[in-house]
């Protein structure tokens, strides 16, 4: 698997509507953006039968770990596999952030996250300012030196 | 279980698998399949392009795409949509520095068996507007809809009034009249004016079932080619109908659709006929053999979803590419060094895709 690191690929996105985010957790928590406005929302789009989202997803943690204590939040939404399949599968892999279910693949098609992973930095302010697809390094210096750019 | 009941069960199997488009108890229901598309490019020679078909986008009463991921050597991998039909690919880049490129895209999705109830036609509150009934008579470069194509349809459905009738005229007319062509590369390219001016109706489903649909256009009954991919062995007792075995590299497939007012979008595949004329063991049967007759009348009005949709695109120009525009995207196209690649030669191009069922 080869991570992309180009920036060009830390493309800023378009303008227009976000879509809005209205998902449970794995114990039945319902979480939408409007929870974490003010600060910056990584919103990650995987799944099991992915590979690469396998792959990318302990870079996710280090992410997180690295950003701890600051205004982030992370939140990996499981596509169209529901909890069981998800809880399973994220017993083995260590991680601290909340991972939310779309179900039926509705939210998933609302945010455009055809290819997985597909992932999202919000802004504060709620604004997209980072979309990626396919997989990264999200524990990499130039990604989180992105990210922080974003922070208030 | 007795000794009785099983020799019941026995004989009801028995009796269930010599019909002709059996009835496959359990495949009713959403089945849910994953399809892996393998590219390495041969002899790279500077910049290297593919342009994959994704699943179609969505979900409706008979298809759910779940979503779709790549890995490979690629520097650059994204969806494209086509603006106009909203066609789906992924187009993926390697520079010229890219030793051996390669690509693995796995596709997600669920489907089942797809039947429309012709019965009480109207009755239903299905209708298109007056720009989705213009888009879908409209004629493409390859599927005319005036001149020849027209004045054969108009002849074809004498005696018809509503859409609904015209499109059975229409289906038993390609039925009849069409045969198909084992030596057509690929699926056909569909054009349907040349073929009616040859007076020569051989051809695959690219070409049989894009002659219905542009029969269909040009009398005014919406309709649409449907380009996919076989995924599995047809649950029906058809050996042609079905992909027989997990590498799928040559099982594409297209369909047909045409829309009748209250009722809908009506699924329906008279090259799927000729098909089972031609190839269904023994071979070459007679078009009143039982298993003939049995798929014509399912094949209008019903599609096995042991098969994947693509889209339903026509014209095609592909991002990033000096090349023709495609008639249609049903395979993985490719190009190195500003060349395509030929799409219809998996082994040389290359590419590899293989499919399988996901049990619950």
């Amino acid at each position: 698997m080869k991570f992309f690191l180009a920036a060009a690929l830390l493309a800023a996105s378009a303008a227009g509507a976000q879509p809005s985010l209205d998902l449970a957790d794995l114990e039945g928590r319902t979480h939408r953006l409007a929870d974490y406005r003010g600060k910056v929302v990584l919103v990650n789009f995987w799944a099991t039968w992915c590979a690469p989202c396998r792959e990318e997803m302990p870079s996710l943690e280090r992410l997180r770990q690295a950003l701890a204590g600051r205004p982030f939040v992370m939140l990996a939404v499981n596509v169209g596999e529901g909890g069981r399949v998800a809880a399973d599968f994220m017993q083995a892999m260590p991680h601290g952030f909340t991972v939310l279910l779309d179900r039926d693949g509705s939210t998933t098609k609302a945010w455009g996250a055809r290819i997985l992973p597909a992932t999202y930095v919000l802004g504060p302010d709620g604004e997209v300012s980072i979309r990626h697809f396919g997989a990264l390094d999200w524990s990499s210096a130039d990604a989180q030196r992105r990210i922080t750019a974003l922070m208030p | 279980m007795d000794r009785r009941a099983f020799l019941a069960s026995t004989v009801a199997s028995a009796a269930v698998a010599s019909l002709p488009w059996r009835t496959a108890s359990g495949q009713s229901g959403w089945r849910t399949f994953e399809v892996t598309t393998r590219i390495d490019i041969q002899r790279p020679s500077g910049v290297s392009r593919a342009w994959i078909p994704l699943p179609l986008a969505g979900a409706n009463e008979w298809h759910r795409d779940q979503g779709d991921a790549w890995s490979g050597n690629a520097a650059q991998a994204e969806v494209r949509r086509d603006p106009k039909y909203g066609v789906e690919m992924l187009y993926v880049e390697w520079p010229a520095s890219q030793g051996a490129p390669s690509i693995e895209v796995t596709s997600r999705f669920s489907t089942r068996d797809r039947a429309v109830d012709l019965s009480r036609p109207g009755a239903g509150a299905a209708r298109l507007s007056d720009a989705e009934v213009k888009f879908f008579t409209a004629p493409t470069e390859l599927i005319p809809t005036d001149g020849i194509v027209r004045e054969t349809a108009e002849d074809a459905v004498k005696g018809s009034r509503t859409d609904l009738q015209k499109a059975r005229a229409l289906y038993e007319w390609v039925v009849d009249n069409s045969f198909r062509d084992p030596t057509v590369r690929g699926c056909g390219w569909g054009d349907i004016k040349s073929m009616l001016e040859a007076k020569n109706l051989g051809g695959k489903c690219g070409d049989l079932n894009a002659l219905f649909v542009g029969l269909a256009r040009s009398v005014g009954v919406p309709a649409r080619d449907v380009y996919g991919i076989r995924v599995a062995p047809s649950a029906h007792g058809y050996k042609s109908l079905g992909a027989g075995s997990p590498v799928i590299s040559k099982a594409q497939h297209c369909r047909a659709e045409f829309f009748a007012a209250g009722i809908g979008w009506v699924p329906v595949d008279p090259a799927d006929v000729r098909k089972v004329v031609l190839e269904e063991p023994p071979g070459k049967l007679a078009m009143d053999d039982p298993k003939v007759l049995a798929a014509r009348k399912r094949l209008f009005g019903s599609w096995e979803m042991n098969w994947l949709a693509y889209n339903t695109g026509h014209d095609l120009a592909l991002p990033h590419s000096r090349g023709p525009k495609l008639p249609y995207l049903m395979y993985p196209n490719g190009e190195t060094g500003g060349e395509r690649l030929d799409q219809l030669e998996p082994d040389a191009f290359k590419y590899t895709i293989t499919a399988r069922e996901l049990k619950a």
